[in-house]
């Protein structure tokens, strides 16, 4: 093998503070060569993210970092600080998460894409632009040339990703490292982002480390996997062989516990418990604790496993103990009335300009959505961002108030209740919300947070007190130890579960579900699609899911609808959604979503859509899929398309071409 | 932006309209009358009559309201009852001088308050930052007259440097008077106000490191000096630049102690002597002036936000 890009050898990252010393990263080793893609998941706290900052020598000042990195024929840990400068942007380009928030708001994106070069000296400022333009365009974002003067709002998610991959590229460096590059992105958009990520990963020839908690994307884009837990790696080895044959029995177990569009499952393989906490890892083997394997055997106890490929004293066992999941049943037929009955809702923000605020435009978010969810069943809704599934729930949630339409919960229209009726209706309908940042006031505790609704109706010392709050705890997962906690001390995963917690609590007979899991990790999102199972047997809870996930959505929906620009476009019962798509746009969504298997690996079945959803405000004619579509005629462009039960299949659908053959 | 400049100020009007109600109502409500200070203690009873009468106090409040509006909307304030000139006039030529040392406090405060701030955020909880935090609390906790008497003391009773009352010169005709006559209350203003600008921004700062875009530039290879001065640096300004306008704002109803112990002919100490004296359209127009001046700032700062982020959007 050619001399790695990046070599690390025993690396350990230890951070100090007021409290005592956590040790984040222990003692982890690997290498990645000129063209090669090393995957690394792991679930969040594993370390990958401490990882890839201690390669770029970015970790903050409370860090201590031990072993041996050498990038680019760099002694990271040794090198001071101006050649640590000088290699981020000239040998190292990095990709971050979330695109909202990596670029400056305040800067021009072009600016922001050429300054790594100009500060290197490698390019001057009044080639910038020229440069900038360059770049954009090989990222497939239109029109480069008016981009690079617009500002990151300006762009939609995607784009401003795509933008954020061409400044890491901008300097040419032999290293990528992307830190979860499409988690914050829709399908149909990751599935664009990571192409363009692969195809300039070709045309360049750089390493790259690819961070994930996406067995999908690993499966789909890397030639290594490193799986870490608990700061180290506990298996490496080629993608197609950890996914075939995993060795130990951590990566076994996340893939037994990932919900898959090819499969039916009743229930997802769990992990037990819950990552541990890195500042009191026990002796042995620090997965003992979750370990099916480990629990009556001494050795793994007393001895840490050494890493040989797999960090485990029984390598190869792991397969063979893990239970097949049954295959689901039939859904049983919906029965008496419905919990929800929603017709015709419409929901349209006026937009205001000029001199004297007039109305000059109207952003239709939702344009006539009908849907009802019986009692005790699943309707997952799920669509890209923008096309209005959160403005449908918070609309039925009452956090919005609907442009017309009606809204019927159990048997009331909603719309004309008093305000006490309304706040009682409230405790049976509940909502968790997307955003497991914003969603958390940041100055309470855990504990207080959760019990906040309970508070908010009264029923604090009712409904058992803090007994009852830590109960809540101990069923999304999170120590009761972290009660006392504040938000900004947890992982996004653990507030994520803060918030279902607090939807919890009042024992609802709806929850609106808008993303729950998007933030979670396999093992605990398995976990919690687990315990909403649960939940909704035990207490005959209504779930209304909101997702993109679609494997998610397809694990724990009875019915599904799919929404696009504010209309629903195909509803049907889950089965014969996935089986048998009607509208092209539903057919996109499924082949774009990424299969953990990567013997399915460029089987030609995907569509990648081109372009980005159009803007709510000026919706296409006709067909508002139009632009987009692969089957669309003249007719589409003209005429919008009934939303219609369809001859054969137990499917309404919005389309004037409806696919025929199963995909 | 013109559009939005000229749709904000068309807000004035009915403000200053309302504010002018509002003092008026203010000032009748609270007894006394400049009569007495107007005429000495010996005056007869007659002697008062007239010149109640010559002011026209003697009429219902309202119809005194409504001759000053219509006389104000013509640009005439009234004529001060003490001094019997017009309250525009005097008005005009305090201005000058409250703003000069307005700007001149807020000047110190930036040049104080900005390197303490940066060198603070630049390494948080070290020494530094904690004896730079030490510095800010001390010159917020300080008061300002006795920080004034101090610097009268030192400066001007012991050193004989400067001026012990502050007199006001245009800076642009008599620069050197103007710098002498101002240093010690734009000092002692400017030191108070630094302690609040490099509390705030050092805040504004801190939380902005902590942005993802932070750690962006950072991986681009930029100077850390490029990473604070430019990126954290504009974004921290956003509500810095609100600070630092309403601090302005402050100073010109504000100042009105600090002018008291330096003498200093501003429009503080004349709203001080025409309350003192009751001078009511002195104290109109007075307060009235301060509030478009308020206001004129408050817009000010709404543009260079507008500047400054351009997600705002003044359509
Ligand atoms: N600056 C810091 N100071 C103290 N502890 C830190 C710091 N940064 C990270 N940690 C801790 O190090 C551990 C590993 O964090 P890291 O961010 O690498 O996880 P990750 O694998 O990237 O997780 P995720 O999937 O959530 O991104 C966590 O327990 C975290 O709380
Ligand atoms: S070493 Fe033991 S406890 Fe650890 S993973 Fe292997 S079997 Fe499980
Ligand atoms: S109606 Fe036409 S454009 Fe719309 S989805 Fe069907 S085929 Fe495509
Ligand atoms: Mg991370």
């Amino acid at each position: 093998m050619a001399v790695p890009v990046v070599s690390v050898r025993g690396l350990e990252v230890t951070f100090v503070g007021a409290g005592r010393p956590l040790t984040a990263v222990r003692g982890i080793s690997f290498d990645v060569a000129a063209g090669e893609v090393l995957g690394i998941v792991g679930e969040s706290g594993s370390g990958k993210s401490v990882t890839s900052l201690a390669l770029t020598g970015l970790l903050g000042p409370n860090a201590r970092v031990r072993g041996q990195i050498s990038l680019a024929g760099i002694d990271v840990i040794a090198a001071d600080a101006e050649t640590l400068r000088l290699m981020r942007g000239r040998d190292v380009g990095m990709v971050f998460q979330d695109p909202a928030t990596t670029l400056n708001p305040v800067f021009p994106v072009g600016r922001q894409i050429t300054e790594g070069q100009i500060a290197h000296g490698t390019l001057r400022p009044e080639r910038a632009p020229a440069r900038a333009a360059a770049l954009l365009r090989e990222v497939d974002v239109p029109d480069p040339a008016a981009r690079i003067s617009q500002f990151p709002h300006q762009f939609s998610g995607g784009m401003r990703q795509r933008a954020v991959i061409a400044m890491a590229m901008a300097g040419h460096p032999r290293l990528i490292i992307a830190d979860e590059p499409t988690t914050a992105l829709d399908v149909t958009v990751q599935a664009q982002v990571l192409a363009v990520l692969a195809r300039r990963q070709r045309e360049t020839k750089a390493a790259v480390i690819l961070i994930t908690h996406d067995l999908g994307v690993i499966a789909e884009v890397a030639d290594r996997v490193a799986v870490m837990y608990a700061g180290r790696i506990v298996e490496t080895g080629p993608v197609a062989e950890i996914f075939r044959a995993p060795r130990h029995p951590y990566t076994a177990a996340l893939l037994r516990s990932l919900p898959r569009i090819d499969a039916d499952e009743a229930r997802l393989s769990t992990i037990p418990g819950q990552p541990p906490h890195l500042g009191r890892l026990a002796g042995g083997c620090s997965f003992r604790p979750r370990c099916p394997l480990g629990q009556a055997r001494d050795i793994c106890a007393s001895d840490p496993p050494e890493h040989d490929g797999v960090a485990c004293h029984f390598p190869g066992e792991a397969l063979a103990t893990l239970p097949r999941p049954a295959p689901s049943k039939k859904p049983e037929a919906q029965t008496g009335s419905p919990l929800l009955e929603v017709a015709d809702l419409r929901v349209e923000f006026p937009i205001r300009t000029g001199l004297l605020r007039r109305q000059s435009g109207t952003v239709r978010a939702v344009s006539g959505v009908s849907l009802s969810v019986w009692p005790g069943e699943t309707l997952g809704l799920v669509g890209e961002s923008g096309c209005g599934k959160t403005t449908t729930g918070r609309a039925i949630m009452g956090l919005i108030r609907p442009t017309s339409g009606s809204i019927r919960f159990a048997g009331q229209e909603i719309g004309g209740l008093p305000r006490g009726a309304m706040r009682r209706l409230r405790r049976d309908m509940q909502y968790v919300f997307q955003d497991p940042y914003s969603s958390l006031n940041p100055i309470r505790t855990a504990g207080e947070i959760v019990a906040e609704p309970l508070r908010i109706h009264g029923l604090h010392a009712e409904m058992g007190g803090d007994a009852y709050v830590a109960g809540l705890f101990d069923r999304v997962g999170l120590p009761r130890a972290t009660m006392s906690r504040f938000p900004r001390e947890f992982s996004g995963g653990q507030r994520q579960r803060i918030g279902i917690a607090r939807a919890l609590a009042l024992q609802p007979k709806l929850l609106i579900l808008d993303e729950p899991v998007a933030a979670l990790d396999v093992s605990i999102q398995a976990q919690i699609v687990n315990l909403l199972k649960d939940l909704q047997r035990e207490l005959g809870l209504a779930y209304i899911f909101i997702a993109h996930d679609l494997a998610v959505v397809h694990h724990i929906a009875d019915r599904v609808a799919v929404m696009y620009l504010g209309r629903i476009v195909e509803e049907s019962d889950k089965a014969t959604l996935y089986a048998r798509p009607l509208h092209p746009y539903t057919r996109s969504l499924l082949s774009a979503v990424p299969l953990p298997d990567p013997a399915a690996r460029g089987g030609g079945r995907r569509i990648i859509l081109e372009g980005d959803i159009p803007s709510p405000a000026r919706p296409p004619s006709g067909c508002a899929f139009h632009p987009r579509c692969f089957r669309a005629s003249p007719l589409c462009a003209t005429d919008v398309p009934a939303f219609a039960a369809h001859a054969t299949l137990p499917s309404l659908v919005a389309c004037h071409h409806p696919m025929e053959a199963a995909p | 932006m013109i559009a939005y400049i000229l749709r904000r100020l068309a807000q004035f009007i009915p403000v200053l309209l309302l504010a002018s109600l509002g003092i008026w109502a203010m000032i009748y409500a609270v007894p006394g009358s400049p009569i007495g200070a107007l005429v000495g203690e010996n005056a007869t009873p007659e002697q008062i009559a007239a010149i109640t009468i010559r002011l026209g106090l003697d009429q219902p409040i309202l119809v005194q309201y409504w001759r000053w509006l219509l006389a104000a909307l013509h640009g005439d304030l009234g004529h001060s009852i003490q001094s019997r000139e017009p309250v525009l006039d005097l008005i005009a030529t305090r201005i000058p001088a409250t703003l000069q040392l307005g700007l001149a406090a807020t000047l110190v405060g930036l040049l104080v308050g900005i390197p303490v701030a940066v060198a603070s955020a630049l390494k948080p909880n070290s020494l530094l930052d904690r004896a730079l935090s030490g510095w800010s609390a001390l010159a917020l906790g300080v008061p300002t007259f006795w920080l004034g008497i101090l610097l009268i003391l030192l400066f001007a009773v012991h050193l004989h440097w400067l001026p012990s009352a502050s007199a006001y010169f245009p800076l642009i005709s008599d620069p050197i008077p103007a710098l002498t006559n101002l240093a010690l209350p734009a000092l002692t203003l400017g030191l108070y106000i630094s302690g609040i600008f490099s509390r705030f921004l050092r805040a504004a700062l801190l939380g902005e490191l902590h942005a993802d875009y932070v750690r962006t530039a950072r991986s681009k290879g930029l100077r850390e000096r490029d990473v604070i001065g430019r990126h954290v640096m504009r974004n921290a300004m956003l509500p810095f630049v609100t600070i630092v306008g309403l601090s302005l704002a402050n100073f010109i109803g504000g100042t009105v102690i600090t002018e008291a112990v330096f003498t200093y002919p501003g429009l503080g100490r004349l709203l001080i002597q025409a309350i003192g004296v009751r001078d009511y359209p002195l104290i109109q127009g007075c307060i009235l002036f301060i509030l478009a001046i308020y206001i004129t700032i408050n817009l000010l700062v709404d543009v260079l936000y507008a500047y400054i982020d351009p997600r705002i959007d003044y359509h």
